[in-house]
C-alpha cells in the first residue's frame, strides 16, 4: 500500500490539509435522524468502543459489537465489556453483512488487519467510520468504492466521552469525510449524526479532513503534548535532585505541577498562563522560553517534515514489523528514570506555589505550544486545527501525568503517540544539555520571587505582554474559546 | 485531671459571616455530648476544628488519657463521605456506578478495610464482628463504587468503631440508616463508650445512645449548654405560601401510564439486584418506595430515570413508550425530576445556585446553555419562593447541606415534571429541615404531579403519599395503599 498523501498532487495535498471549519451549532439541528433505525456495528470494545457505544445507544440508536471469534470464545475483556452492559455481540461474519454503519474503534496498529477482515463482509453502500486517519493516509488503505468513509474523533479519553455525555454535555470532536469514498454524498450527514449521538455537538465540532487530522495529530502528540512534557519533566526532576532539593518534593512538584500550570491554558491561553506569574518571574519565564524556542525549533521542524514526507510512519511501521523493538526499549528506559521511580512526597504544595517554584515548566509549555503551532501552520495546516492539536490538548495530557506520571501518559495515549513521544524525547534531551547546565533552583524547586523586590522595567514588561498576546495561537484561541462560551471547560480530574 | 478538650476564644469567619464568636467549650473525661441546633450554626466547623481538619483563631487543647490503651486521637466521621477510585479521582458521575467497566477502578470493601486495619494496627476479626452487627457482611466483596449512600455511611462507622479513638465525633450518625441499623448503632456506640471512647454526636435526632449525658447547641457563634435534648431550639416554622403560577397547573401528561414493569430483573455477574419486578404507576399517584439498605431501590429508580445500561435488556414502559424503542435518555429525563443523595454527591461543585436550578430545564449536571427570558424568569421566581434570593450567586457547595437540598429540589421541579422522584431527599437533614422539606412536597403535590418518594422513617414523610411498594433483596414484598399498611 502506498502512502495516500504522497500519491496526491501538491494542489490536492494543500487542499486537503486546508480543510478546517468550526461548525455552528445550527448545523446539528437534525440530531441523530440520519442514523435512526440504521444498524450500527462497533468493531472493538475497549474504552473508546464501549463508551461511545453506550452514548449512541442512550441517544436512541441501534448498537451492537462485532468481535473476533477468539475474543468471544475466550470471553476476553472486550466481550465482557459488551455483554455485561447488555449489548448484542457477534462475530464479524454474523453482524457485519447487515450493518449500515461500521465503526472501527480498534487500536491503530491493528487497522490494516481489521479492515482487511471487515471490508469483504460489508454490504454494498455501507459506511465505515474511523477515529484516526493513520490507516487511510499513512498506510494508504484502499476502501471499496461503494463504501462511504467518515471520521468521528472525540478529543478526549473514552471515560470522559461517557461521563461528559451523562452530565448532559460532550467533548470537543473532530469530524471528516474521505473525499475518495463519498459515493452517495451522505458522508457528512452521517458523521454529524454520529457526532450528535456521542454528545460531541454540544462541545464544539471541527470539520477537518483525514489528511489534516493525521498530519496535525501526529505533530502535536510527538512534540508539545507528550514529547516535551516528558522531556521537561525528567530534566526538571533531575536538576532539582542534583541541586539538593528533597526528592519527594521534586517528584510531587513535577508530577502535579504540569497539570496545575497547563490548567491555566484552558481559560486564558498562553498569556493567561504567564499572567499567573509575578512580573519579575514572567520576564524570566519569557526569556527562558525564547531561548528554548531557538534551541528546539530545528527539532520541531524535523518532526513536521518527517510527518509530511511519510518518513515518520515508514520508520514506525518498520518497528512494528520488528516486534516493537524500539518502542519496548524506550518504554523500559522511561520506566527506569529517577522521576518515575521516586514517589511524590507527603508535602503540601499550594496552587500558586506550583507556578512560583516551577517557572521552568511554564517556560517549557509556552515554548512548546507556540513552536508546535507555528511549525504546523508553516507546513500548511490551518490555525484552528493547529490550535486543537497543540494548546487545547495540552491540559488533557498533563492530567494523565498527574495521575500516574509518565507511565500513565504513555499508557493512555495511542501506540503511535507513544512511539513519537519517545522519538522526540531521545533527540530533545541532548539538545538541551547546555541549556540545562545554566539552570538553577531559582527557576525550578524554589520560589523565584524570593529575595527580589519585584520591580521590573515597565517598557520591557509592556513589550513582553504584547508579544505574548499577539501570537497567532492566542488570536485563534480567543476566537475558538469564545465560540465555546456556552460550554464549560472539560473536567479532566 | 485536665479536661479532655478545652477550647477558649475560638473565632471563625466564613466570608462576611462570623460563624464562631469567642466560643469556649470544656469536655471533661467521661462526658458524651450531643451537639444540636439549627443548620448553618457552625456545628460541623466546630467539629472539624477539634479534629484539626480546619484551622481557626483561638486556643484548642486536647489532653488524652495517657494510661488508656485506646489511640490518642480524635476521629471525625463526616456527614458525607466522598470516595475516590484507585487513581485518586473523585469525579465520576453517579450513573457510572451502573456501567460495568467503571466499577473495577475502585477497591472492594474488604480491601479497603484490610488496608485501614494494617495502617492502624487493628485485628481484622474485630471488623468482621462490627460488619456482622451492622448487617454489612454481605457487602464485603462489593466495589466501593457500588455501595449505596447508606452503605457508605456504615463503612465509615465500622472504621470508627473498630479504631475506638479516645474522642469520636460523628456528624449526622444516622444518615441513610434504616430503623434496625439505627438501634444497632446505638448499642455499638454504648459499647465503645464502655471501652473508654468519648462521643460527640452532631444531630437533632431523638433516639440516642444511652451514654449521651451532655447537651449543647451553638447560638450566635457561642456554645450554649443545655440540660436536656428537649431544650434544643427549633428553627422557625415556614409560612405556607402560594406556589409560583407555573407550578399551579397540572403537568402536561403525554400518557396516563407513567411506568409499567413486567418481570424486570437486573444482575451483576452472580449478584441478583432486582428480581421479577412487576409495578405500575399511573399519572398523579403518590408512591412511597421502601426497603432496607441495599434492597435495590436506587437501581429500580435508575431504570425509571433512563440511567441503567441494563434497561435495554428488560421489558418495561415509561410514559407510555416501550423502553429501548429508539428513544434517547434525554427524551425520558424530560418527563422526570430526580433528587437523590448520590446525585447530590456528584453534582457540579462549580455551579452557582441560580445555574444549578436553571440546569433542571435541560436535565444536565451544570448549565451549558443560555436560557431564554421566559425560562430565566421562572428560575428567579422559584428562587424567591424558596427564599434563596440572597444566595442566588453563591456556589452551591458553599451553602449548608439543608439549603443545598432545597436548591436541588427547586432544580427538579423547575420544568413542572410529570414524575418527581425523591430518593431519600432528607438524608443528612435534621428533623426541622425534614419537616420543612416535606411540607414543600405536599404543597407541590396538590396539582397532580406524580411522586415516588424513598424514605425510611414513617414519622418523617410527606402526608400526600398514598401507596407503598416495598423491596427486600431485590424482590417486591408489598404493594398496597398506605391505609392498608397502617392497619397491618
Amino acid at each position: 500500500m502506498a502512502n495516500y498523501f504522497n500519491t496526491l498532487p501538491l494542489r490536492e495535498q494543500l487542499n486537503q490539509l486546508g480543510v478546517c471549519e468550526f461548525m455552528d451549532n445550527s448545523e446539528f439541528s437534525d440530531g441523530v435522524n440520519a442514523l435512526k433505525g440504521k444498524k450500527i456495528v462497533i468493531v472493538g470494545c475497549g474504552a473508546q468502543g464501549l463508551n461511545q457505544g453506550l452514548n449512541l445507544r442512550d441517544s436512541g440508536l441501534d448498537v451492537s459489537y462485532a468481535l473476533r471469534k477468539e475474543a468471544i470464545e475466550q470471553k476476553r475483556d472486550s466481550w465482557k465489556n459488551a455483554t455485561s452492559n447488555n449489548f448484542n455481540v457477534g462475530t464479524y461474519e454474523e453482524l457485519l453483512p447487515t450493518a449500515d454503519l461500521v465503526i472501527n474503534l480498534t487500536p491503530d496498529k491493528q487497522h490494516t488487519a481489521v479492515i482487511n477482515a471487515v471490508m469483504p463482509l460489508m454490504k454494498q453502500g455501507a459506511t465505515l467510520s474511523y477515529s484516526h486517519g493513520f490507516n487511510i493516509v499513512e498506510e494508504g488503505m484502499q476502501i471499496r468504492k461503494d463504501i462511504t468513509v467518515i471520521m468521528v474523533a472525540p478529543k478526549s479519553p473514552g471515560s470522559e466521552v461517557r461521563s461528559e455525555y451523562v452530565r448532559g454535555f460532550g467533548v470537543p470532536t473532530l469530524i471528516a469525510v474521505h473525499p475518495e469514498n463519498d459515493p452517495e454524498g451522505k458522508g457528512l450527514a452521517w458523521a454529524k449524526a454520529y457526532c450528535v449521538g456521542t454528545g460531541g455537538h454540544r462541545a464544539g465540532v471541527l470539520l477537518s479532513s483525514f489528511v489534516a487530522e493525521v498530519k496535525s495529530d501526529l505533530m502535536g502528540e510527538q512534540t508539545i503534548l507528550c514529547g516535551l512534557l516528558q522531556t521537561g519533566s525528567i530534566l526538571s526532576f533531575d536538576k532539582m535532585v542534583e541541586k539538593g532539593i528533597d526528592a519527594g518534593y521534586a517528584s510531587k512538584l513535577v508530577q502535579y505541577g504540569v497539570e496545575v500550570i497547563t490548567e491555566a491554558l484552558k481559560h486564558g491561553g498562553v498569556s493567561g498562563m504567564m499572567d499567573r506569574l509575578s512580573n519579575v518571574a514572567k520576564v524570566k519565564a519569557f526569556e527562558l522560553s525564547e531561548e528554548l524556542k531557538d534551541i528546539m525549533r530545528p527539532l520541531f521542524q524535523k518532526h513536521q517534515d518527517d510527518i509530511m514526507s511519510g518518513e515518520f510512519s515508514r520508520t514506525m511501521m518498520e518497528d512494528w514489523a520488528n516486534g516493537d523493538a524500539n518502542l519496548l526499549k524506550w518504554r523500559a528506559e522511561t520506566g527506569e528514570t529517577a522521576f518515575e521511580k521516586t514517589p511524590a512526597g507527603d508535602v503540601k504544595i499550594g496552587e500558586q506555589e506550583y507556578f512560583d517554584n516551577y517557572l521552568l515548566m511554564v517556560a517549557f509549555v509556552r515554548a512548546g505550544v507556540e513552536l508546535a503551532f507555528e511549525t504546523m501552520v508553516e507546513a500548511g495546516i490551518k490555525p484552528e486545527s493547529a490550535y486543537y492539536e497543540s494548546l487545547h490538548e495540552t491540559p488533557l495530557i498533563a492530567n494523565t501525568i498527574a495521575r500516574k506520571k509518565l507511565f500513565e501518559m504513555n499508557r493512555v495515549i495511542s501506540d503511535t503517540a507513544e512511539y513519537g513521544c519517545y522519538l522526540f524525547d531521545q533527540a530533545c534531551k541532548p539538545l538541551l544539555a547546555d541549556f540545562m547546565k545554566k539552570i538553577d533552583t531559582d527557576v525550578v524547586g524554589k520560589n523565584y520571587n524570593e529575595g527580589k523586590d519585584g520591580s521590573v522595567d515597565n517598557q520591557q514588561l509592556v513589550a513582553i505582554n504584547e508579544v505574548l498576546r499577539n501570537h497567532p495561537v492566542e488570536i485563534v484561541g480567543t476566537k475558538l474559546r469564545k465560540a465555546m462560551t456556552a460550554m464549560k471547560a472539560i473536567k479532566t480530574a | 485531671m485536665e479536661p479532655l478538650v478545652r477550647i477558649t476564644g475560638l473565632n471563625l469567619r466564613y466570608q462576611q459571616k462570623q460563624v464562631l464568636n469567642n466560643l469556649g467549650w470544656t469536655i471533661q473525661h467521661g462526658e458524651n455530648w450531643l451537639l444540636g441546633g439549627a443548620s448553618g450554626s457552625g456545628k460541623t466547623s466546630l467539629a472539624k476544628i477539634i479534629a484539626e481538619m480546619q484551622s481557626a483563631a483561638g486556643e484548642l487543647k486536647i489532653d488524652f488519657n495517657k494510661k488508656s490503651r485506646l489511640p490518642a486521637e480524635v476521629l471525625f466521621v463526616e456527614s458525607w463521605y466522598r470516595f475516590k477510585n484507585i487513581e485518586g479521582l473523585s469525579n465520576f458521575y453517579y450513573q457510572q456506578r451502573y456501567t460495568s467497566l467503571q466499577a473495577n477502578e475502585t477497591v472492594t470493601v474488604k480491601a479497603e478495610l484490610q488496608h485501614y486495619g494494617k495502617d492502624k494496627n487493628l485485628e481484622f476479626e474485630e471488623a468482621e464482628k462490627l460488619m456482622e452487627a451492622l448487617n454489612f457482611s454481605a457487602l464485603k466483596n462489593s466495589q466501593l463504587l457500588e455501595l449505596s449512600s447508606g452503605e457508605h455511611k456504615k463503612l465509615q462507622l465500622v472504621k470508627a468503631l473498630w479504631l475506638k479513638p479516645q474522642l469520636l465525633i460523628i456528624d449526622q450518625p444516622y444518615t441513610g440508616l434504616d430503623a434496625l441499623s439505627r438501634r444497632k448503632l446505638n448499642g455499638l456506640l454504648d459499647e465503645a463508650v464502655a471501652a473508654g471512647v468519648q462521643l460527640i454526636l452532631i444531630c437533632n435526632d431523638k433516639e440516642l445512645p444511652a451514654s449521651i449525658n451532655c447537651y449543647a447547641e451553638i447560638e450566635n457563634g457561642q456554645l450554649k449548654r443545655l440540660d436536656s435534648q428537649d431544650e434544643i431550639s427549633v428553627s422557625y416554622q415556614r409560612q405556607s405560601k402560594d406556589l409560583p403560577d407555573f407550578l399551579q397547573v397540572r403537568p402536561g401528561y403525554t400518557s396516563d401510564e407513567i411506568l409499567r414493569m413486567i418481570d424486570v430483573s437486573i444482575r451483576y455477574g452472580d449478584k441478583q439486584v432486582l428480581k421479577n419486578i412487576n409495578w405500575e404507576v399511573r399519572a398523579g399517584e403518590k408512591w412511597l418506595l421502601q426497603g432496607p439498605n441495599g434492597s435495590g431501590k436506587s437501581t429500580l429508580l435508575s431504570l425509571i430515570n433512563g440511567d441503567h445500561p441494563q434497561s435495554y435488556a428488560n421489558n418495561f414502559y415509561l410514559f407510555g413508550n416501550k423502553r429501548g424503542s429508539g428513544e434517547s435518555i434525554w427524551d425520558i429525563k424530560q418527563h422526570t425530576g430526580i433528587i437523590s443523595p448520590e446525585f447530590h454527591w456528584y453534582f457540579d461543585a462549580t455551579s452557582t445556585v441560580w445555574q444549578s436550578i436553571a440546569s433542571g430545564f435541560y436535565d444536565s449536571v451544570g448549565l451549558y446553555r443560555q436560557l431564554p427570558f421566559s425560562k430565566s424568569a421562572k428560575v428567579d421566581e422559584l428562587i424567591e419562593f424558596f427564599e434563596l434570593t440572597e444566595h442566588k450567586n453563591d456556589l452551591l457547595s458553599a451553602l449548608p447541606l439543608g439549603k443545598q437540598r432545597l436548591v436541588l429540589l427547586a432544580r427538579t421541579i423547575i420544568k413542572n415534571p410529570e414524575l418527581l422522584i425523591l430518593d431519600e431527599p432528607c438524608q443528612g437533614l435534621d428533623q426541622q429541615q425534614t419537616a420543612y422539606f416535606n411540607q414543600l412536597v405536599d404543597e407541590l403535590s396538590v396539582n397532580g404531579m406524580t411522586i415516588i418518594y424513598v424514605g425510611h422513617f414513617a414519622s418523617a414523610l410527606p402526608s400526600c403519599l398514598e401507596k407503598r411498594i416495598e423491596l427486600n433483596e431485590g424482590e417486591v414484598v408489598a404493594i398496597e395503599t398506605l391505609a392498608e399498611s397502617c392497619l397491618a
